[in-house]
């Protein structure tokens, strides 16, 4: 957010400060989707 | 799973493979596939420090990108490609089956999936929303850019819609991270294989199909 000549609030766009959340996020998943087929996933019929 | 090819079986005859992605689909893909990391690569890149003339790349990037997107949507427009990865009552069913066989531990593995399953349905339908998001702001934003064929008009939108417009382009960069990274993940996974193959190559084998296939719901000659 930021403020336009008149002083009224705009959105400027994303935060990039959030880059690591969703490097992070996809790194997460990925382990968290391991983990699953190692331990918790059905074995095939 | 499939096993392995033994390296001195003989090679597959072309009547045993069955073709999965047609040439033109697989080379849509790579297209795509390029660009947005071209297009990840020019927007993250000068955040995170390294600089230099980004600018120029990533337009020119998402032109390629936003034209073989219109290509491969003329393409999918038809009723049988359309109906192929149409998410209905059956792939549904199969989620369910495999979260039911999760959570009481037994032995009941996923059912055989038409051409695609309901995982790469999904994906494919999650990375449609969020590209074209990104296609359609990016083609926007192009407004507000020098060009060989237009000059800049920074007022084409108000600074609120224009507003909308970054946050959205931003908001689908950043999926793409995720989504990007969850993709590769899952293409490089050992039982994946004959799926990534098949979008290099372009096939699969008659028994890989028979394995991970019904024939009623992907019927091939």
């Amino acid at each position: 957010m930021s403020r336009d000549v008149y002083g009224r609030e705009t959105l400027q766009g994303m935060s990039w400060d959030l880059i690591p959340v969703f490097f992070w996020l996809g790194c997460a998943l990925i382990v968290a989707h391991a983990l699953y087929r190692a331990f918790l996933a059905p074995k095939k019929r | 799973m499939t096993e392995p090819r033994a390296a001195n079986t003989p090679p597959l005859e072309a009547a045993d493979r069955i073709v999965r992605h047609a040439g033109v689909d697989r080379a849509f893909h790579w297209i795509a596939a390029v660009c947005v990391l071209v297009l990840l690569g020019t927007a993250f890149l000068p955040v995170l420090g390294l600089s230099f003339g980004w600018v120029t790349i990533h337009w020119v990037t998402g032109i390629v990108l936003i034209a073989a997107l219109l290509f491969h949507l003329v393409r999918a427009l038809s009723w049988r490609r359309l109906r192929a990865m149409w998410i209905d009552g059956r792939d549904v069913s199969d989620a369910l089956a495999v979260v039911g066989s999760t959570l009481r531990r037994d032995a009941g593995g996923p059912r055989k999936s038409g051409k695609y399953s309901f995982a790469q349905k999904f994906i494919h339908h999650a990375f449609a929303a969020v590209v074209l998001t990104a296609a359609v702001t990016g083609a926007l934003m192009l407004v507000r850019i020098d060009t060989p064929w237009w000059q800049r008009d920074p007022y084409w939108l108000s600074n609120a819609t224009w507003g909308v417009v970054y946050v959205l382009h931003g908001l689908a960069a950043l999926l793409l991270i995720t989504m990007v990274l969850m993709h590769v993940y899952f293409a490089l996974r050992p039982e994946k294989h004959l799926f990534t193959r098949s979008m290099i190559k372009g096939w699969i084998t008659r028994a890989e199909y028979s394995e991970h296939h019904d024939p009623q719901r992907w019927q091939v000659k």
